[in-house]
């Protein structure tokens, strides 16, 4: 299976975490998946600034030349996102959802309403990757807050004509997340 | 009444969320004595400064705009970097203004979860959360369309210039449509079928000189 992974550590500090990750990948691939692993916080994204160019000027691509457009390719020609950061104040860093906005170009500006029911954008593509989401945990996270992030990352998935697998966190064995995404 | 207005959008001054702030805050406006700030996230570079204005005042409101149905980039930034704060007694009184492209209220309801939580992470107390949908393209809308709109905002502004808090009532009115109801969802289908619905974005791609483009998928391998 093709795996992206976005990182989003903001916290060059924060060796545990990548540590974990690394980790994770090791096993994945020795389980015959190929992993691209980006390392959000070193590369050059500038954040969405709502200009919709994406849709309506160079259909499909930022119309900025920044490494957003390598995350879209392999995102777009993988099996399954992997997204992955700390929580920081009770929510995934904004290294992760600054890249996460990045993703729109992925649909079409054109709406439709997703099971008669809600409007959403359409797809671009004919195949979107499932997803996944790892957190690290801050040290007041509680079961309210864990559940208000599997429910905005649900929200995500269905922008993105997807599904989530599952939101996990840092505390468990790498082993399980790496067995939960070959179930897959 | 001292305000400390964060509008977070992209967009900035040119934003939508700017043009409902606006009408907010001449509501806020007709009680003598108050008086407010209005900062942009975007493109500020000083972000010890949003900190500080953020602590040094009474009542702060963040408004932005949904980013696939949570906040902006940005905006988490500015959040993540109120970290410093947990913990502090005198934070402000915090509310919040969400606004969305689509029509229902129903995909700002998520994030407007996670907001109530952050007042509580922040030991902020909690003025509540303004949501709206159907926004994208209120500049291009008809004044008749809009009217409603920027007069709920002007009485909501209002009533929070004199009570600090947003009226639950209007906050209500204000979100309507909740959801979809039939008679639009069965109207949106027909608008659909005969290209209706997508003349909004068409007519900019063709202006663009992008229209033949407009389903192209640069990314496939």
């Amino acid at each position: 299976m093709k795996i992206t992974m976005l990182n989003g550590n903001p916290d060059p500090d924060n060796q545990k975490f990548d540590d974990y990750l690394n980790n994770l990948v090791k096993l994945l691939e020795s389980s015959d998946n190929s992993v691209v692993h980006f390392k959000l916080l070193e590369m050059k994204i500038r954040p969405c600034r709502g200009c919709f160019d994406c849709w309506l000027k160079t259909p499909g691509q930022c119309i900025f030349k920044d490494d957003s457009h390598d995350i879209c390719r392999e995102i777009i020609n993988s099996d399954f996102l992997l997204c992955a950061a700390p929580l920081v104040m009770g929510f995934p860093s904004a290294v992760l959802k600054i890249a996460m906005d990045k993703l729109i170009p992925l649909l079409l500006p054109y709406i439709e309403l997703v099971d008669n029911k809600e409007c959403h954008h359409m797809k671009r593509y004919d195949k979107y990757p499932l997803i996944g989401l790892i957190i690290e945990k801050e040290d007041d996270t509680d079961s309210e807050d864990i559940e208000i992030v599997n429910d905005i990352f649900s929200r995500f998935a269905i922008d993105f004509k997807t599904s989530s697998r599952f939101v996990m966190q840092t505390d468990i064995p790498v082993q399980e997340i790496s067995d939960e995404i070959n179930r897959i | 009444m001292k305000l400390t207005v964060f509008n977070g959008s992209p967009r900035g001054k040119e934003s939508n969320t700017a043009i409902l702030l606006e009408h907010f805050l001449n509501g806020f406006m007709e009680t003598e004595g108050n008086s407010y700030e209005l900062e942009y996230i975007v493109n500020n570079k000083d972000v010890g400064k949003l900190v500080e204005m953020f602590k040094d005042v009474g009542n702060v409101i963040l408004a932005f705009p949904l980013y696939i149905d949570c906040m902006p980039g940005i905006v988490k930034s500015f959040i993540d970097n109120l970290k410093s704060l947990c913990g502090r007694q005198d934070n402000p009184t915090i509310g919040f203004m969400v606004q969305g492209g689509f029509p229902e209220a129903y995909h700002s309801r998520f994030v407007e979860r996670y907001l109530e939580k952050l007042a509580k992470r922040l030991n902020c107390q909690y003025a509540g959360c303004i949501v709206k949908g159907g926004i994208e393209g209120i500049r291009v809308m008809p004044q008749f369309m809009t009217k409603k709109t920027f007069n709920y905002f002007y009485e909501l502004g209002k009533i929070y210039g004199k009570s600090g808090k947003f009226d639950e009532e209007l906050l209500k009115r204000l979100a309507k449509p909740e959801h979809l109801s039939a008679l639009r969802r069965l109207f949106f289908r027909f608008a659909s079928s005969i290209g209706m619905a997508h003349v909004y974005w068409n007519k900019q791609l063709k202006e663009n000189n992008a229209f033949e483009e407009r389903f192209d998928k640069p990314y496939m391998r």
